[in-house]
């Protein structure tokens, strides 16, 4: 139990941090402005204009809910060894995976709390736009907080052994490449040089495939009936696979890390 | 009989600022032991390995060589932790929390109890003076509000030993006297204190025994009283001033330093 209570201590503190961030509030502006262009550009849309507002919202609540996480994702632990708290933080009776996973859950909070804002703005505007599979949206809506914990994650990971900009482009980096691992599949199929086959596929296993989750977010929000429930299952346990490997590997560095 | 809170043996620090460079060594093999109840003072020019020591012993550090006993565990251990303070030097707090706030935080890691901790909170802003600043945003503290909130937090878990990092570092008069009658009060309840200090007549006033590091090398160490009832020296300043001299001309002269085991010693030093 006093386990649980460092870290909720940790991701309190953290949380805090991350509200009381002004930079926080002009994310959110911005996302505001961002989703209201979108509504706007959606309403001028003759037809399908709610699949048209649904899709830029949920486009729009990833990317911002994804720069957020990235911006103060990268910063987490590295704050804490620039601003030298780590040393207050590590002479406490705590272990250094509390520790790691108490900063990923304060930063998780803050983005459930704007991604739900965010969400609930929209599906309010879809709703009025004549929406009601709200069932899909909300799980639609989940799965993007699900690929927003999997940058969180990502974040975490380099920031315990890089600066906040290399962190924002390793992170970047790899965010965009899961989106492009069912390329790398696809290439691999293709390709005739059998010495090339194996190194798409290691690559492709070694990143977070994203378009499989982006696909089954399309698939949830299509009115086609090909949406198969137990996909929904499998690219959970994936994502939450994946972000505890992150951890994990957070964990291992900070673990061997020294603080001269 | 009285019972060992620190105990190094052989300590030895190598510090790599990159794989190809050859690694520097702060630490030298150096042995000490610091009592219950004692307030051990650890002295020396810049660089010569006073933090290095103390982050050994507080689990910050691996050493290279050598052991470390802390409270009767490797230093670092959980059940070590769980009874040590730290004040580090210039400290930096997190500025988003308030006084309370941040006690809070610190205590909830030592998984203080709730209505013990609000107590234990309120008692330590009294002790710090600092009673009407608890709802106060730690980002409009002064310099020395800021050591006085460290040293409460160094407190929240009423440890059995307290590492103090230059605890009087940028305090005006007042609050030097504050913090001094503070430790003087965490002595007199038997509490253990290493202190790590350039102010000599601090030094002097709180801590029962000294030692001297120079380049990494314990060149004196000694009982305060005996420096100053030896009749040997005017004060403490002139004991470190005449180890650490004679210390840095063997070291240029690449002579050996042979260890102040004592206050009548000291005259022996090459």
């Amino acid at each position: 139990m006093s386990g649980l209570r460092s870290i909720y201590a940790i991701a309190i503190n953290t949380f805090r941090e991350a509200v009381r961030d002004k930079v926080l509030y002009a994310f959110i502006l911005f996302a505001i402005v961002v989703t209201l262009a979108g509504l706007l550009l959606g309403s001028l849309s003759v037809s399908q204009n709610v699949r048209i507002l649904e899709d830029i919202g949920t486009f729009t609540i990833s990317t911002i809910g994804g720069v957020i996480a990235i911006f103060i994702g990268t910063n987490l632990v590295y704050k804490e060894l620039d601003k030298r708290t780590i040393y207050l933080i590590f002479t406490k009776p705590i272990f250094r995976w509390q520790f790691i996973v108490g900063k990923f859950l304060g930063l998780a909070l803050c983005i459930l709390i704007v991604t739900a804002m965010m969400g609930a703005s929209l599906m309010l505007v879809s709703y009025l736009n004549g929406e009601r599979n709200m069932v899909a949206m909300v799980e639609s809506l989940g799965l993007t907080y699900l690929e927003l914990l999997l940058v969180i994650a990502m974040a975490t990971f380099f920031s315990t052994f890089s600066t906040p900009l290399m962190s924002v482009i390793f992170t970047l980096g790899l965010w965009l490449c899961g989106h492009l691992g069912q390329s790398l599949l696809a290439l691999s199929k293709m390709s005739q040089d059998s010495s090339v086959k194996p190194l798409f596929e290691a690559v492709y296993y070694a990143l977070p495939d994203l378009a499989k989750l982006t696909q089954i977010k399309f698939d949830l929000m299509s009115p086609l009936p090909h949406f198969a429930a137990s996909s929904l299952i499998t690219i959970t346990a994936y994502v939450f696979a994946y972000i505890v490997l992150l951890l994990s590997f957070a964990t291992f560095i900070t673990e061997r890390r020294e603080f001269s | 009989m009285t019972e060992r809170v620190i105990e190094a043996t052989g300590l030895i620090k190598d510090h790599f600022s990159n794989f190809l460079r050859k690694p520097s060594r702060a630490l030298h093999g150096i042995n000490f032991s610091v009592d219950k109840g004692e307030v051990f003072g650890l002295l020396g020019p810049n660089g010569a390995g006073k933090t290095t020591t103390q982050k050994l012993l507080l689990g910050l550090l691996r050493p290279t060589e050598g052991s470390v006993t802390v409270l009767g565990h490797p230093a670092g251990h959980q059940k070590t932790l769980a009874r040590i303070g730290f004040l580090p030097e210039n400290p930096y707090f997190y500025s988003h929390l308030t006084a309370d706030e941040f006690l809070d935080f610190f205590g909830n890691l030592f998984n203080v109890p709730d209505a013990a901790l609000k107590q234990r909170s309120k008692q330590l802003l009294e002790l710090v003076s600092l009673s009407d600043s608890g709802s106060k945003p730690i980002r409009k503290f002064s310099k020395g509000m800021l050591q006085r909130l460290g040293i409460a937090q160094a407190l929240i878990n009423d440890p059995d030993l307290i590492f103090l990092d230059e605890p009087n570092s940028g305090l005006d008069p007042v609050g030097r006297r504050d913090i001094r009658q503070i430790i003087m009060g965490l002595k007199q309840q038997g509490k253990t204190i290493f202190l790590n200090s350039h102010l000599l007549a601090d030094v002097n006033e709180l801590c029962d025994r000294i030692m001297i590091l120079h380049r990494g090398r314990c060149v004196a160490e000694g009982a305060v009283k005996e420096i100053s009832s030896s009749g040997n020296y005017r004060d403490l300043e002139q004991y470190f001033m005449e180890a650490v001299e004679k210390a840095e001309t063997a070291y240029q002269e690449g002579t050996s330093t042979s260890k102040l085991e004592s206050v009548t010693s000291a005259k022996e030093v090459t």
